[in-house]
């Protein structure tokens, strides 16, 4: 599972980051800098919660199911 | 859809902005989306009102079609009032002459420099209340919600502390009264003052640098240039409007809120871990900036109605946080709602950069209260709110007792 953001939507609310730190990082302006993370099985949970908290519905996550 | 539906939105008035409780703009809102996706006031301002949730949330993000900047000069873009205001930047710029301004607050306010101010938040906190926690009476308002987000923010830009508190105030003023009422004429009066005062302070740090954020913008160069004087004067304007009284009116909501549910308060009290969530619940119910208009720069159409060039759009983050789409139960407050997409801080380029900070001092004051000033209670009688919901809606106090501490 792989994290698909939508830097054309993403503005920096960080509500992902707030579900999941390590997995949704941030760049210098605060922004998603996690497109194209891979997403490690005991992580999925996290991926999802920091998906479904972005108000801009920027984020996706390529092959969940 | 049909012209039968195009024709005509429906005519709602304006109570929504002109009543003078919250209870009663929310019911004025309610009507208004009851009547319709989109409804327009009346034949005097003739102004569009979106009342869904997804439809404001598109008209935001869509920067293009809805402007923020202004037509005329003197008058401002993104409030329903059209009342004489100095500019604010970048907020009321577009791209692409938003983007340089706005990335210096955006990398000076993400999650992680508003993390490291937390300490300097909770100094504040402690200091506003333990000015107050012997005496076993307080007003929230001036005690403790108008003092800690004015000091944290005019700290971080590097003000002289004595000119926090009036200028603070002026910003107080205009948020609380509608135009015309003479508190706010007065404070309109003020204006040129403090914006004379942002110029000299970004002018003294051009010279003269320090550890502030108004030094960052002072150095703050777009494409090798230093920016002005004056953009970056408004620049310095729209961090005290948008830092100063937002914050004080969410917290003050949420402390009166857990004045008349006891339940919930020791609930909050005992289980911090609540707040991971509690926060942006009160952000969704009790929103600070309750409207935002914008310019719409071609003819559009939004769920059916034709909206032309220039014709001018009240975006409702009340009614989209109320907006039963968008939220189960939007009119109760579930303190562990999640997800909570509320529009509290906008939606877009335009989104609040000062959110992450807003969050930290929201939940420093009201947990410093419950764990200091657990038993308050509030003087329902003495509490004021201000006359003004249509804009930026507050309290002016709200009076509260409680077991007197040393």
């Amino acid at each position: 599972m792989k994290i698909r953001v939508d830097m054309t939507r993403c503005t920096g609310h960080a509500q992902c980051a707030a579900q999941a730190p390590d997995l949704y990082i941030l760049d210098d302006f605060g922004n998603s800098a996690a497109d194209g993370i891979e997403v490690s099985p005991d992580q999925v949970d996290a991926a999802r919660a920091g998906a479904t908290a972005c108000p801009e519905r920027a984020i996706e996550l390529e092959g969940d199911e | 859809m049909t012209d039968m539906f195009s024709r005509d939105a429906p005519t709602v008035g304006r109570k929504m902005f002109t009543e003078s409780t919250m209870a009663a703009s929310n019911t004025a809102w309610d009507a208004a989306s009851a009547a319709g996706a989109v409804v327009r006031t009346g034949e005097e301002d003739g102004l569009w009102l979106l009342t869904r949730y997804d439809a404001i949330a598109d008209a935001f993000r869509d920067w293009e079609s809805f402007s923020s900047q202004r037509t005329d000069p003197e008058i401002a873009a993104i409030t329903v009032s059209n009342s004489r205001m100095p500019l604010t930047v970048p907020q009321e710029l577009d791209p692409p002459d938003w983007q340089p301004i706005r990335r210096v607050l955006s990398s000076l306010l993400k999650p992680v420099s508003s993390e490291a101010m937390r300490p300097q938040v909770r100094q504040w906190v402690d200091r506003y209340v333990d000015r107050i926690v012997g005496e076993g009476r307080c007003d929230f308002v001036t005690d403790l919600a108008v003092p800690v987000p004015m000091s944290v923010t005019m700290e971080w830009l590097g003000f002289p502390e004595e000119e926090w508190q009036p200028f603070a105030s002026v910003f107080h003023e205009i948020a609380g009264y509608p135009p015309g009422h003479p508190v706010r004429e007065a404070a309109t009066v003020r204006f040129p003052d403090v914006y004379k005062a942002c110029r000299r302070e970004v002018e003294a740090r051009r010279v003269q640098p320090r550890d502030d954020a108004i030094s960052a913008f002072a150095a703050h160069r777009i494409e090798g240039e230093l920016v002005e004087v004056d953009t970056l004067a408004h620049l310095v304007l729209q961090v005290m409007g948008g830092g100063v009284d937002t914050t004080t009116s969410v917290t003050t909501a949420a402390l009166v809120h857990l004045g008349r549910d006891r339940a919930l308060r020791e609930r909050l009290r005992d289980n911090p871990s609540l707040w991971a969530t509690a926060a942006d619940e009160f952000l969704r119910i009790y929103p600070p900036a309750r409207t935002f208009a914008r310019t719409v720069t071609a003819d559009t159409e939004v769920a059916g109605c034709p909206i032309h060039n220039g014709d001018r759009v009240v975006l409702s983050i009340v009614a989209a946080n109320r907006d039963e789409r968008a939220f189960e139960r939007p009119e109760r407050c579930e303190i562990e709602r999640f997800p909570n997409r509320h529009l509290t801080f906008g939606m877009g380029i335009h989104r609040c950069p000062g959110s992450h900070l807003a969050r930290i001092m929201l939940v420093e004051m009201i947990q410093c209260v419950l764990r200091r000033m657990p038993d308050y209670e509030l003087l329902e009688d003495e509490i004021v709110e201000y006359p003004n919901w249509g804009g930026v809606g507050g309290w002016a106090h709200v009076p509260a007792t409680f077991t007197p501490r040393h």
